[in-house]
C-alpha cells in the first residue's frame, strides 16, 4: 500500500536520512520509532511529496510520488507535525475545505465531513472557531481533516505529542479503530505508545533504520541473554554455587535478602533456565517461592539502539549488541 | 477545479475574519471617499476645466499610492503566512499542484481588491443623479482598476512566496509594485527614442488613463496579463523551490 525504497534526503549537503526502505501493507498499522532529530519528519514529507528525496522513491498504492503527486496524493491523508490549522475557521468549516481541497464531490461533502466529525469525536464542537480550542480538539480536528476523503493511507507524524495523558488515550484509540479502513503509517518518540499501538515497529536512528520488527521480535533480539530471578524460602546460603553449576547459566548473583533467598541468573543465548532450575530445587528439597523469567523490555531496545555514547557499536552491528551484564535497565527514552 | 475554488474561498473569506481586512476596507473607503469629495468640490469652482470627474478619480496619482500600498498589505500573508504557521504542509500534500495554490491564493486576494471598490460604485451613481454621465468610460476605468489590480496583487504574492515574514514581504510587495509603477514614467529620462517607445508601454498611469477615457486597448491588456501570470510563473517556482531545497 505504501512503500519507500531507498529514500535518502541531504540538507545543504548534511544528510538527514539515508536510504530508508521499507513497506506497509494494507490495513497495517506501521509505527516509526526514533529520538528527536533521528529523520521521521524529514522522511515522512518525502513520504507525503511535501519534501523531493535526493535519492530513491515513493510509491503510494502503487502511485509514484514524484512522478504522479496529484494522483498519488488522492490516496493519502497526512497529520503533519506543526499541525497547523486556520483558528479563524469553523471546526465544520475547515474540515468541509479539506474535503474539497481533495476532491470530494460537492454532493457528499457533508456526508464525509458529518462522517469524520464523528469518527474524531468532534462533533459537539463542529461550530467552535479552531482557535478556541484546546490542543487535544484541535489534534483531533487535526486528523479529522487527514482522513475526511476517506484515503487508502493515513501518514500520522507525532500525533499526540503535547497531549496531556488522558487525551494520548484517546488519540490512541482512535488511531487503533482507523485501522478498520486505512493503512497508517505513524511517528513517534514514546516507545510505549509504538508498543500499544503499532503492528510493527521501525526504529530509526540519525536517518538510517536501525531495527525494524513487531514489538515482540524486536524484543526477542534484544532478549538473547535471558535472566530468571528465583527467590527460595528461608537462608540458603549454597544456592548460588549450585545453580551457577547448571547447565546453561552464565552467572548467579545474590540480589535482596532477609527472610528469604533471591538470585538472579543470567542464561546464554536461546536457553530456557526455568525447568532445570525447577528440577534442581525440587531435588534439593528446597522451597520454591518464585520463578519470574526477566523480559528485556522494549525500552532496553530502544535506548541500547540510539544511544548516542554507543556510536560506533550501533552504526557496526545494529540490533545486536548485548552488553555482557545483560540488559540494561535504561529509562532515558521515558515519555 | 474544485480544490481551486474551495482556496479562492477561503482566501476571500479570511479577510473579514482579520482586523487587518476591515482596517483595509475602512482606510481605502476613507480615502477614495475624500478623493470623490475633493473633486466634486473642485467642479464648484469657477476656475476648474471642464473634466470628466469619474475619469480624475481613476487616474489621480495620490490614489494610485494608496492602492500601491493597499495592494502591498493585501498580498503580504498570502504565502507567508501559510509557510510560517507550517499550513502549506497540508495544502501542498493535498491532491493540488503549486501552481494551482498560488493560482487560487492570487484570485481570492485579488477578489478582495475588487471588493473594496464594490461601495464606490455608489460615486457614478451620485453623479448621474445630478448631471450627465457616460457609462461607457466609467466600466472601462473598472477594467482598468481591475486589470492594474491584478498586476499589484501578484507582484504581492511573488513577495509573499519568497519570505516567512510578512513585513518583509509587504515591503518587498511595495518596491515591486511601484518599480512597475515607475517604470514607464522612467522613459521620459531616457535618450534614445527606441526605449523610449517601449517604455511607455509599460507606464501604467497611460494605461489607467486610456481606459479611464474608455479606450480598451488589448496591448494594455496583454502586458498586464503576461506580467500577472509571469509572476504568479516565479511564485510558483520559488514554492517549488522549498520543496527541492
Amino acid at each position: 500500500m505504501l512503500e519507500a525504497q531507498g529514500l535518502s534526503k541531504s540538507f545543504y549537503g548534511t544528510p538527514a536520512v539515508t536510504d530508508v526502505s521499507f513497506r506497509v501493507e494494507s490495513g497495517e498499522i506501521l509505527g516509526f520509532l526514533g529520538p528527536n532529530g533521528a529523520g521521521k519528519t524529514t522522511t515522512m514529507r518525502m513520504i507525503t511529496g511535501f519534501l523531493a528525496p535526493t535519492a530513491g522513491r515513493v510509491t503510494l498504492a502503487d502511485v509514484d510520488v514524484t512522478e504522479k503527486p496529484l494522483l498519488a496524493k488522492r490516496a493519502l491523508g497526512y497529520l503533519p507535525e506543526t499541525l497547523a490549522l486556520y483558528p479563524e475557521m469553523r471546526v465544520r468549516e475547515y474540515v468541509s475545505f479539506r474535503a474539497e481541497l481533495c476532491g470530494v464531490p460537492g454532493r457528499d461533502v457533508k456526508a464525509f465531513v458529518d462522517e469524520a466529525l464523528g469518527k474524531c469525536f468532534v462533533n459537539d464542537v463542529a461550530s467552535t472557531p479552531i482557535g478556541n480550542l484546546s490542543k487535544g480538539y484541535r489534534q483531533r480536528v487535526g486528523l479529522a481533516g487527514a482522513l475526511v476523503h476517506k484515503p487508502k493511507v493515513l501518514v500520522l507524524d507525532e500525533p499526540t505529542v503535547g497531549l496531556d495523558p488522558r487525551q494520548i488515550v484517546k488519540v490512541r484509540e482512535l488511531i487503533r479503530d482507523l485501522r478498520n479502513d486505512h493503512t497508517i503509517l505513524l511517528s513517534t518518540h514514546i516507545l510505549p505508545e509504538a508498543e500499544l499501538v503499532c503492528d510493527r515497529i521501525l526504529i530509526i536512528d540519525r536517518g538510517r533504520i536501525v531495527a525494524s520488527g513487531t514489538p515482540e521480535t524486536l524484543r526477542h533480539q534484544m532478549s538473547q541473554m535471558p535472566s530468571v530471578t528465583v527467590a527460595l524460602k528461608g537462608e540458603v546460603p549454597e544456592a548460588d554455587a549450585v545453580f551457577r553449576a547448571l547447565p546453561g547459566v552464565s552467572g548467579a548473583s545474590r540480589i535482596g535478602a532477609g527472610g528469604e533467598t533471591r538470585v538472579l541468573l543470567d542464561g546464554e543465548s536461546g536457553t530456557d533456565l526455568r525447568e532445570s532450575v525447577f528440577r534442581e530445587v525440587v531435588t534439593r528439597g528446597w522451597t520454591l517461592l518464585e520463578l519470574t523469567p526477566r523480559q528485556a523490555s522494549l525500552e532496553d531496545v530502544f535506548v541500547r539502539l540510539v544511544s548516542r555514547d554507543a556510536d560506533v557499536e550501533a552504526d557496526t552491528q545494529p540490533g545486536v549488541d548485548p552488553g555482557p551484564q545483560g540488559p540494561a535497565a535504561g529509562t532515558g527514552a521515558a515519555p | 477545479m474544485k480544490a481551486f475554488a474551495a482556496i479562492v474561498k477561503r482566501e476571500f473569506f479570511s479577510y473579514f475574519v482579520s482586523p487587518l481586512g476591515y482596517l483595509v476596507l475602512t482606510s481605502f473607503l476613507l480615502v477614495s471617499g475624500w478623493v470623490f469629495m475633493v473633486l466634486v468640490g473642485a467642479l464648484n469652482s469657477p476656475d476648474t476645466p471642464r473634466m470628466a470627474l469619474m475619469s480624475t478619480f481613476f487616474t489621480n496619482v495620490f490614489q494610485w499610492i494608496f492602492l500601491m500600498l493597499v495592494s502591498a498589505i493585501i498580498a503580504m500573508r498570502l504565502l507567508t503566512e501559510e509557510r510560517k504557521s507550517g499550513s502549506i504542509e497540508t495544502l501542498l500534500t493535498a491532491p493540488v499542484s503549486e501552481a494551482t495554490v498560488v493560482a487560487a491564493k492570487f484570485t481570492g486576494a485579488w477578489c478582495f481588491f475588487l471588493f473594496l471598490f464594490v461601495p464606490t460604485g455608489i460615486y457614478p451613481l451620485l453623479l448621474s443623479r445630478f448631471g450627465g454621465l457616460d457609462l461607457g468610460p466609467v466600466l472601462s476605468g473598472y477594467l482598468g482598476i481591475a486589470l492594474i489590480g491584478a498586476l499589484f496583487i501578484s507582484a504581492g504574492t511573488f513577495a509573499s512566496a519568497l519570505t516567512k515574514n510578512q513585513i518583509v514581504a509587504a515591503i518587498l510587495a511595495f518596491v515591486l509594485i511601484l518599480g512597475s509603477f515607475i517604470i514607464g514614467v522612467a522613459r521620459d529620462f531616457l535618450p534614445f527614442p527606441g526605449a523610449r517607445d517601449a517604455l511607455s508601454y509599460l507606464n501604467i498611469l497611460e494605461h489607467m488613463d486610456d481606459f479611464s477615457r474608455g479606450i480598451v486597448d488589448t496591448r494594455r491588456i496583454l502586458y498586464v496579463v503576461s506580467t500577472v501570470v509571469f509572476f504568479l510563473f516565479l511564485s510558483t517556482r520559488a514554492l517549488e523551490a522549498n520543496k527541492a531545497r
